[in-house]
């Protein structure tokens, strides 16, 4: 057997099955994309390949000898690169720099670096990529974002100083790049195809894996349930086994139609990031603000909480002008859950009692001075009660919570303003089943004491489950406005990739 | 399992809880031993809370940008500018209250000028406050002409203040007071718990320290109270200067300089003793008298001063390692 056999990864969180008895080839000469929903498998399957992540069971064959890959120097060693979308270069270095960051520089009498044979082994190394374009003297800050990704790969082909890469793996390398910086590293990916490598590559986009791609294997829920050569297969057939499953009870049905009051309305309102924003929300309605990743969902939601400005057209919540500062939003009953729960919702270190009454603070004072503890202590059990907290006590610091927890605490903040708009921005990311289901009943009860909802979420079946009806973005623009009543995954999804009619 | 795993674990919470407080009773222990005659005298004890009394009221206020995770570095530059403006206006022959009032007034615009820099442009505390330290410092330097301003010039009543107290001769301590200074710095204590533990503000200050981002978003105007939380960081730095200017009956534009890190060592000596490392105002006042305590005792026993200086940085590391160690363990 040529190339690397990945047989039977398993891994397991606190019970929950991440990985199941996965297997996965990399063959020489092949490009083999990984594709699945967020929550699939296939960061863990990557840390695994890394070495950063332990798994519960695993084998790996390398030309049929078993290797192990318990430490990052393991996986390096075996011959496996990683391109993260993340790229960690040092800006205020020149780009030969940076090529040779991991391994010692030329030298010259032994103590000078010899700056002519760093600049000619980083324009090698480049050159072996088919890059020319890129002047190795200019520092990586100069760069953009896709020569950034070129100089890392090629980095990579110089870090080990031997040529033992053989395996490159990407992880959503296009996620941040423009559509010309794309096709450079397609074509970098060409090059090393060429040279023998095995390249397994990640993404969402069904375009590319189409074009560049020769085998594709999906991930859903941990387990891998379909591979076939590029050629054998379609579109239809991989979004179908990426999304087939069938969505259960998890998302309760609305009971009543919702109201007909204007919560927030936006006419061709755009921000510096996302343009043409056209819709109408009502009181009591769930709109679900869907797309590829980063094509602007979070960007709405902060508009409207007043953390970006519009630039032009008009952006109405709640019967005036979008507020132009979180403090006047949450004033005007607008509540939000961040995107990311550690670094914008909670403070960490601090308990669950300072960290629900935050934005409270003020009308559970008295005279908005001086701080009421009983007060405090009581809308804080009212608010956990309402969300089913599980904590110790009020008293416990919040880092000691499970992750579907520390979402509740953020809810619990959000719905103590008594909200009018609740923005939720991807809102059961990293959360437990358990807890994403009493999220789902608290969102449908919310909606219909007649709280409108706008709902960011990569989740498609929970988009698909709670929302009214949901907005498409493409690339920070709004390309469509559907009703999800009787909507299907793959449809949905499939919205997405549809080239926008002229 | 192993039984002693546990044990061990909740000595080193214990240790980590109270560890310093612990080092603190041994340093009393320890110099009431060495020195059984005069060390835990009533007189000492008040000479002590004279003593230490400037830097407490620097030490406190400072705490309220710590809860931040912000410095003010220039509260020592502030503290001697406080004491030359009140001095040079006395010696001009305007009355105390206007001494008083400008230098309160200076500490307040200084303390504005940090936050401004701060919290709207951005720049980060070390670096602002490291440029006002030393602006602050030119300041009193020019104010002063370079002297120091002292005899006739200082009015009797200003010089006086730092000189009387509360006689406690009803209560049965003939010829002992509580010095007035003392009191200034129980009051601030007061002052700056209360602001801090039991208002809305000092909630908010402990949210920002948190998570400024959350804070934010959760619709705290952060700008704002970081900007008001200097303020009152330059107001404490202006009064621990006049506290100074009346205790030695002088003022020179160096005399605030020592306060600085003596300030931000007894904050994070404090800090050691809280649950989640965040400073606590009560807690600072532990910091204040383990280091006014080892200068008093020391001095008694004729140790050198820069002995004493390598103890007490010597002290504040252990502290903090001790306590960071111990972390790590959890």
């Amino acid at each position: 057997m040529h190339g690397l056999s990945i047989r039977n990864v398993s891994k397991s969180f606190a019970g929950a099955k991440a990985l199941s008895s996965v297997d996965l080839d990399l063959i020489p000469g092949e490009v083999h994309a990984l594709m699945g929903e967020n929550g699939a498998g296939k960061s863990t399957l990557i840390k695994i390949l890394a070495g950063v992540q332990s798994a519960d069971s695993l084998e790996v064959l390398k030309d049929g000898k078993p290797i192990t890959l318990a430490t990052s120097a393991d996986a390096h060693n075996a011959g496996f690169r990683f391109i993260h979308q993340e790229l960690n270069i040092v800006p205020h270095l020149s780009v030969a720099e940076n090529i040779s960051l991991g391994i010692p520089y030329p030298l010259k009498f032994g103590i000078a670096i010899d700056w002519r044979a760093l600049e000619n082994r980083a324009t090698d190394a480049l050159a072996r990529l088919g890059v020319d374009h890129i002047n190795v003297r200019q520092k990586a800050a100069q760069l953009s974002t896709g020569d950034r990704m070129l100089t890392k790969i090629a980095s990579s082909l110089v870090s080990s100083g031997d040529d033992s890469a053989e395996f490159y793996v990407l992880d959503e390398p296009t996620a941040s790049l423009s559509g010309d910086e794309s096709e450079k590293l397609f074509q970098v990916i060409a090059e090393l195809k060429k040279s023998g490598m095995a390249i397994l590559y990640v993404s969402h986009r069904m375009n590319e894996v189409m074009s560049i791609c020769d085998r594709v294997s999906v991930l859903r829920d941990g387990e891998k349930v379909f591979t076939a050569p590029i050629a054998d297969t379609n579109r239809d057939d991989i979004i179908f086994a990426m999304t087939g499953r069938t969505i259960g009870e998890a998302y309760p049905a609305r009971a009543k139609p919702h109201g007909t009051q204007i919560a927030c309305a936006a006419k061709a309102a755009s921000t510096a990031h996302v343009k043409e924003l056209n819709f109408e929300l009502r009181s009591g309605e769930i709109l679900g603000i869907a797309g590829l990743a980063n094509a602007g969902q979070s960007e709405i939601l902060r508009a409207i909480m007043g953390l970006t400005p519009i630039i032009s057209g008009r952006l109405d919540v709640l019967g005036k002008l979008a507020p132009t500062s979180p403090t006047q939003a949450w004033r005007r009953k607008i509540s939000y859950v961040p995107r990311e729960r550690r670094s914008e919702g909670l403070m960490l270190q601090r308990n669950v009692r300072d960290n629900v009454v935050l934005p409270h603070l003020d009308v559970i004072s008295h005279l908005k001075i001086f701080a009421n503890q009983q007060a405090e202590i009581a809308k804080t059990q009212e608010l956990s009660d309402a969300v089913r907290l599980k904590s110790d006590s009020q008293k416990q610091p919040v880092y000691q919570l499970s992750g579907g927890n520390q979402q509740k605490v953020v809810f619990a903040r959000a719905i103590g303003a008594n909200p009018s708009l609740l923005l939720l921005d991807e809102p059961t990311r990293g959360v437990d089943i358990g807890a994403k289901f009493d999220i789902y009943k608290l969102v449908r009860q919310l909606s219909e004491d007649g709280c409108a909802i706008i709902l960011t979420s990569s989740d498609l079946p929970e988009i698909l489950g709670m929302c009214d009806r949901i907005l498409i973005l493409q690339d920070g623009t709004q390309s469509d406005i559907i009703s999800a009543k009787d909507l299907k995954p793959a449809q949905l999804l499939a919205q997405f990739y549809e080239t926008r009619a002229a | 399992m192993k039984p002693g795993r546990h044990k061990v674990q909740s000595m080193i919470r214990t240790f980590k809880l109270y560890g310093t407080l612990i080092g603190f009773l041994a340093i009393i222990i320890f110099f009431a031993i060495q020195l059984p005659d005069t060390f835990l005298s009533a007189r000492n004890l008040i000479n002590i809370s004279q003593q230490i009394s400037m830097l407490a009221v620097v030490a406190f206020s400072m705490t309220l940008v710590m809860v931040m995770n912000d410095f003010d570095l220039s509260v020592g530059s502030m503290a001697s500018l406080a004491g030359v403006v009140a001095a040079v206006l006395f010696s001009m022959g305007y009355p105390i209250y206007i001494g008083i009032g400008a230098a309160l007034l200076v500490g307040v615009l200084g303390g504005l000028f940090n936050g401004i820099l701060v919290s709207f442009f951005g720049i980060l505390p070390f670096v602002a406050t490291l440029g006002t330290l030393t602006m602050f410092s030119g300041m009193a330097f020019l104010t002063s002409g370079g002297k120091t301003i002292f005899g006739r010039d200082i009015p009797s009543a200003f010089s006086g203040f730092a000189r009387s107290g509360i006689q406690l001769e009803t209560f049965g301590f003939a010829g002992l007071k509580i010095p007035y200074l003392t009191l200034v710095a129980v009051s601030v204590l007061a002052i700056i718990w209360f602001v801090l533990e039991q208002t809305v503000f000092g909630r908010r200050l402990y949210a920002i320290g948190g998570n400024y981002e959350a804070a934010r978003l959760a619709g705290l105007k952060v700008k704002t109270l970081r900007l008001t939380a200097f303020v009152l960081t330059g107001l404490g730095a202006a009064v621990g200067g006049l506290m100074y200017a009346s205790r030695v009956a002088s003022a020179n534009p160096t005399q605030g300089s020592g306060l600085m890190l003596d300030a931000i060592a007894a904050v994070f000596l404090g800090m050691t003793m809280s649950e989640e490392g965040e400073p606590r105002v009560i807690y600072t006042l532990v910091g204040v008298l383990i280091l006014g305590i080892l200068d008093n005792g020391l001095t008694q026993m004729s140790v050198d001063s820069y002995v004493r200086e390598i103890l007490v940085g010597a002290i504040v590391i252990s502290a903090v390692a001790f306590s960071s160690l111990s972390k790590q363990v959890r």
